[in-house]
């Protein structure tokens, strides 16, 4: 097997891969049942969620870890928003193309699979991503009340964009194990769960112990649901978005990797 | 009846037949299980108990939903995909067999990851009570009634399809009805709680349990057993009503 000559071009990339967002977000918008569901499944579960961690706040004198019952009705209005919109078995998913060899297929295109796989998912999350969004604002604003802070919510918005991206990047990049071992199946719970616990989506990480919190504050989940969270809870805390920046281009660069070494690995066991 | 059994004999052959997945799922939605322990230890750890719950309870519904999840959504797993049989039109196989397509459809798929669910909760629930003997049998009755009201509201969720003729009602109705049951209802007040006890049973899957587990009150354990025999009533009835609008979509291989 060989695969065609990859476009290397930066321009005919960004063309290709915007491309591939414009026609992935035009599916999502044109599948409504898909959206209806995902957007009534967020409303379900950020009505429990802050429903939750309101109660808890009142009981424990109005705030816990520092978050008043506000700040945390927006904080999971947000953590929510940023996950829920994502395919929950994107890793399962892309492991089953590599197994099938799918993706053996998509390497016969002029591009590297991964700029289109990327783009593809970023369009299909985006428009579940405005539409969460739309409904968290007026739930958390109901519900818990006016926004904090104006400005932190500004940031929030591109940390939320960014948080996706990230997740998108960081899938891709555990799922090129299966050019490996050719399974990828059940990796995506584990990853799930890390992004609930390590990654704040459940929970602040200030409510974490503090030991486990320092940890997560190193690992990149905290950039997929923390970060915009914790600006949309009204901190002021432009880093953040610089550190998300920062493991953008760890992550980007790691899944470009993985799936090149992988392709590779995949002629070679071919030819 | 026998048929159903020697049906369901097969879905579990097929489901036991790759032991290493078998394990390696099973595994894996323990360790998922065990993530929802640790959130609710870090939780209650921060906040005291709430609304008269505490880690102790919380761990019991838990054990109570993923006991009664486990024997719903791992043993009689194709309950899940009645809803978009019924959509594309692909119950044609099962109607065609000379059984009750009901009890087949039921048992025609066994799920491996949702057997660790099963496991795990028996496991949480044996940490929990230190197994005494009156809480070990209401736990056993109350697994039972809450395993056949999921099933219930899931058949009934899957069996509007055939009246509103699709399925993302469904779809939302099994999200609802698994997260909403995660939770103490007891933190929900108003219109909210009432619907818990209502349109999505989520307080009588695994609210009302705990309570009869804990404290039994002879009064609400018959109550909750009527329920359920409401419930399990409603959702065959459904079904069967809705058999009569069925369209074959001339799928003769998913049912």
């Amino acid at each position: 097997m060989t695969a065609a000559a990859p476009v290397t071009s930066g321009l005919r990339i960004a063309w290709v891969g915007r491309r591939s967002m414009g026609v992935a977000i035009a599916r999502t918008f044109s599948a409504r049942g898909g959206l209806f569901v995902s957007g009534g499944f967020y409303l379900m579960v950020t009505a429990i969620l802050s429903e939750l961690w309101k109660t808890a706040a009142q009981a424990n004198g109005g705030a816990v870890a520092g978050y008043s019952a506000t700040a945390l009705v927006w904080y999971i209005a947000t953590s929510e928003s940023v996950t829920i919109p994502l395919p929950v078995k994107m890793i399962d998913d892309i492991g089953v193309d590599i197994a099938n060899d799918t993706i053996a297929i998509e390497m016969l295109r002029p591009i590297a699979p991964i700029v289109v796989r990327v783009a593809t998912e970023f369009g299909v999350v985006l428009p579940r991503l405005a539409m969460c969004a739309s409904l968290g604002f007026c739930f958390a604003w109901i519900s818990g009340g006016r926004p904090i802070s104006g400005p932190a919510l500004l940031l929030a918005a591109p940390s939320m964009v960014l948080a996706l991206l990230l997740n998108i990047c960081a899938q891709h990049f555990c799922a090129a194990a299966a050019f490996w071992v050719r399974d990828a199946k059940s990796a995506w719970f584990i990853y799930q769960k890390l992004v609930f616990v390590t990654g704040g989506m459940l929970l602040p990480l200030e409510v974490l112990p503090s030991a486990l919190a320092d940890i997560t504050r190193w690992l990149p989940f905290m950039t997929m649901a923390y970060a915009p969270a914790r600006l949309a809870s009204g901190h002021v805390e432009p880093e953040l978005l610089l550190i998300q920046l920062g493991w953008l281009v760890v992550l980007a660069a790691g899944a470009w990797w993985a799936f090149d070494r992988g392709q590779r690995h995949l002629i070679g066991g071919a030819s | 009846m026998r048929a159903a059994w020697i049906t369901f004999r097969f879905a579990m052959q097929e489901a036991l037949s790759n032991r290493l997945a078998l394990w390696i799922q099973m595994i894996v939605m323990i360790v998922n299980d065990l993530v929802w322990v640790l959130f609710w230890v870090i939780f209650f750890e921060k906040v005291g108990s709430l609304r008269g719950w505490d880690v102790d309870l919380v761990l019991l519904l838990l054990a109570v939903m993923t006991t009664s999840g486990g024997i719903v959504l791992g043993l009689f797993h194709n309950v899940r995909n009645i809803g978009s049989l019924v959509a594309d039109g692909g119950l044609d196989a099962a109607l065609a067999l000379p059984t009750n397509p009901l009890s087949h459809l039921l048992v025609r798929s066994v799920a491996p990851i949702n057997l660790g669910d099963l496991v795990f909760g028996i496991g949480l629930f044996v940490y929990v009570s230190r197994l005494e003997p009156l809480p070990t049998l209401l736990f056993a009755i109350c697994v039972v009634c809450s395993s056949i009201l999921l099933l219930s509201f899931l058949l009934l969720m899957g069996s509007m399809t055939f009246f509103v003729g699709r399925n993302e009602g469904g779809e939302l109705g099994f999200h609802a009805v698994l997260l909403f049951s995660s939770y103490p209802v007891d933190i929900f007040t108003g219109v909210f709680k009432v619907l818990l006890f209502t349109v999505v049973p989520a307080g009588f899957i695994t609210t009302v349990p705990v309570r009869l587990i804990d404290d039994f009150n002879p009064l609400l354990g018959l109550g909750f057993v009527a329920v359920t025999a409401a419930f399990a009533f409603v959702a065959i009835a459904t079904f069967h009503l809705g058999l009569r609008r069925y369209t074959s979509g001339a799928t003769w291989v998913r049912a």
